[in-house]
């Protein structure tokens, strides 16, 4: 019998399948995108390679968004910080907000990255969305990522009336990197004494710098963000601290001993991805602690593959439990 | 990362592209994926809706090129880009866009049609061909004893639609035929069968439709000299009839003016034809013109007739004993329980 934090000794493992129609996706993808990044590939990522950057107008989305940069103070002694904040274009009075990390490995994105889904789903449901510009690994290692992103969450709690948002329906989100900086925040906000949150939406969550898993195992050279890539961006984030026995929980969530006092959180993940046991762990101990989770894992899923492969049924699935968990969160 | 085809047009158009079409294709197919993934990848990878429609199997596919599920029932546009599922056989597979095809729109359309075939194939047989299978289903659907779930099922399996009306048609012989209303892929009866068709109606209430057609096709005639009158009788235009229909069984006497037509009919070859023209046609010359007679021709035979009949068929209600003796005739001669089963000529 093997528990996720007890993998076997065995180098053959077989992986989970991937998704029929990921699977085809994936075989058109693959040059594109590798497996396993690596430090060297860091700088040329960052360089804005791969991810492209939405323009203002794209934010609008016709009309529907009004958007405004504001730049804000920063952690105690770092710089300042600034947020992408997308109003729904004629509402007034508070409405609900989703405090959006981007994703990126901790070395990369940008807080426009991703956020055209975001503003999808926040248009079907009428949130506003604040996106948070945090400092990037490996120049700014653990906790300026983290400290960023919680400066800019406290803020817009702050300034909620300022910018129409009901500061008691704030959720934090992200995927990946982006989740696990949520997860973190929320940890924060809970130690802190910080801004009440209303959830957690924590999509494919970097949780565990132990990167030791039996999925992460099973995954290694495999799919998208592989043991190798996994490697690369806590090395990035921890230096020689990874994996050794005093990392924070604010830099990796899944080292948080106490897991209650949580807001409600949304967690999900595919079958066939490095993060698979992680994720499944947090909701567990979620649920350990008295706390509310959903946990959905998809099966055959890679890492971001309702991002990379949005039109495949089970990417449509995916986005359509995300929708469900926030309108149910939000009009209660 | 997100446009699938974006990748694909961006790509060296001759090699790039089809390579990775292929690769799509054959990686579905490895996985078993179904039918709606296919055409989904076919949608995806042109960028533009695609449909499939086997109307022998009943399959009806639509994707968008964001990938949703989403059938309509709108007919086919013959200037989209399309591919057979068989060589010759009809267009299966759309690409919602006008031509001239691209290379990439061609590959996807070859490699996707070849995929749902070998899916087609494995998933659900071969296409029914053998009229007997057809029939078989036929009989389900026309049985409102069997259970909706099965007529359902034999809808689908004859290609018809759910939400399009359809009809049941009673052939001379006892054959039954289904029709969507509009009539789509279920082929016209070949000749020229004498038949009832009964009313459109939405598929699981096709039992009414067919027992209507029943009824109707006991008023048809063969159109001969012994037995005149229409080939094809539509249940919705019967009116009243439906009710004589109903009064006459296989134990029913004729009455006299039924006799008298029988008299008729045994007292000169033409009087019969004739005697259904003036019945059936707006005036004794355009009945004249129908029978190829010279008028005072007609008014020569018509005295005789109405001398062999026993009533004058000038007046309007004359003509209506002679349609209601005509009518009751055609009923006696395809009695109820044999009207499916017999093709007895009348």
């Amino acid at each position: 019998m093997t528990t996720p934090s007890s993998p076997p000794h065995d180098d053959r493992l077989s992986p989970p399948p991937f998704d029929p129609e990921l699977a085809a996706a994936l075989a058109i993808m693959a040059e594109s995108i590798p497996s396993s990044l690596l430090p060297e590939m860091i700088p040329a990522l960052q360089g804005g390679a791969v991810l492209m950057r939405p323009s203002d107008d794209d934010l609008r989305r016709g009309g529907a968004f009004e958007i405004e940069e504001r730049t804000m103070p920063g952690p105690e002694g770092a710089p300042a910080i600034s947020l992408l904040i997308c109003r729904p274009a004629g509402v007034t009075g508070p409405i609900p907000a989703l405090y959006n990390i981007h994703g990126g490995g901790m070395v990369m994105g940008d807080n426009r990255t991703g956020i055209e889904g975001i503003l999808e789903m926040a248009q079907e449901l009428g949130l506003a969305v604040v996106s948070v510009e945090y400092r990037l690994a490996p120049e700014h290692p653990h906790p300026a990522p983290v400290e960023d992103c919680y400066a800019g969450l406290v803020w817009t709690a702050e300034h909620a009336e300022e910018i129409g948002v009901d500061r008691d329906r704030i959720v934090v989100g992200g995927g990946s990197a982006g989740g696990g900086l949520s997860a973190a925040v929320a940890l924060l906000a809970r130690d802190r004494g910080g801004p009440s949150l209303a959830g957690q939406l924590l999509a494919c969550p970097m949780l565990d710098d132990r990167n030791d898993t039996v999925s992460s195992l099973q995954m290694a050279g495999l799919g998208v963000w592989d043991r190798t890539s996994n490697d690369t961006g806590w090395t990035a984030l921890l230096g020689e601290r990874r994996g050794g026995p005093d990392v924070s929980p604010y830099a990796a969530p899944a080292r948080a001993e106490d897991l209650s006092g949580l807001p409600p959180a949304f967690i999900d993940v595919g079958s066939a991805e490095t993060f698979r046991d992680e994720d499944v762990a947090y909701a567990t101990r979620i649920w350990q602690a008295g706390g509310q989770a959903e946990l959905h894992v998809w099966p055959g899923g890679f890492h971001g593959f309702d991002i990379m492969v949005p039109q495949a049924a089970i990417s449509q699935a995916a986005r359509a439990a995300r929708i469900d968990w926030l309108r149910r969160l939000l009009t209660r | 990362m997100k446009e699938l085809a974006g990748r694909l047009t961006a790509l060296d158009p001759d090699a790039g592209a089809a390579v990775r079409v292929i690769a799509y294709f054959d990686r579905l197919l490895e996985t078993r994926a179904g039918l709606e993934a296919l055409v989904r990848g076919a949608a995806v990878l042109a960028g533009c809706p695609a449909r499939l429609a086997d109307e022998k199997r009943g399959v009806h596919v639509r994707v968008d090129a964001d990938g949703r599920r989403a059938d309509d029932e709108e007919p086919a546009d013959p200037a989209w880009l399309s591919a057979p599922l068989t060589p010759d056989g009809p267009p299966a597979l759309w690409l919602e866009r006008e031509g001239p095809a691209g290379v990439v729109d061609a590959m996807v359309l070859e490699r996707a049609v070849a995929s749902i075939r070998a899916v087609l194939d494995r998933t659900r047989g071969s296409a029914p061909v053998d009229a007997a299978g057809d029939q078989a289903f036929v009989e389900v659907l026309l049985d409102a004893s069997a259970s909706e779930t099965a007529r359902l099922h034999a809808a689908r399996r004859l290609g018809l639609r759910p939400g399009v009306p359809a009809r049941a048609v009673a052939l001379a012989g006892g054959q039954a035929l289904i029709q969507s209303v509009p009539p789509s892929g279920a082929a016209p009866p070949p000749g020229d069968p004498r038949a009832g068709v009964g009313p459109a109606v939405r598929l699981l209430d096709l039992p009414a439709s067919w027992s209507a057609a029943l009824v109707a096709l006991r008023l048809t005639a063969e159109g001969t000299e012994q037995d005149p009158g229409p080939r094809l009788v539509r249940a919705d235009q019967m009116g009243g009839l439906a009710v004589l229909a109903a009064a006459i069984g296989p134990g029913s006497d004729p009455i006299p003016d039924v006799h008298a037509l029988d008299r008729a009919a045994a007292a000169a070859p033409w009087m019969l034809a004739m005697l259904d023209a003036v019945a059936s046609q707006s005036s004794l010359r355009t009945a004249a013109t129908a029978l190829h007679l010279h008028h005072s021709t007609l008014q020569d035979r018509l005295a005789h007739a109405e001398q062999v009949l026993g009533w004058s068929v000038h007046g309007p209600q004359g003509r209506l004993r002679l349609q209601l003796a005509l009518a009751l005739r055609r009923l006696h001669h395809h009695a109820p329980a044999a009207a499916a089963v017999s093709d007895r000529p009348g």
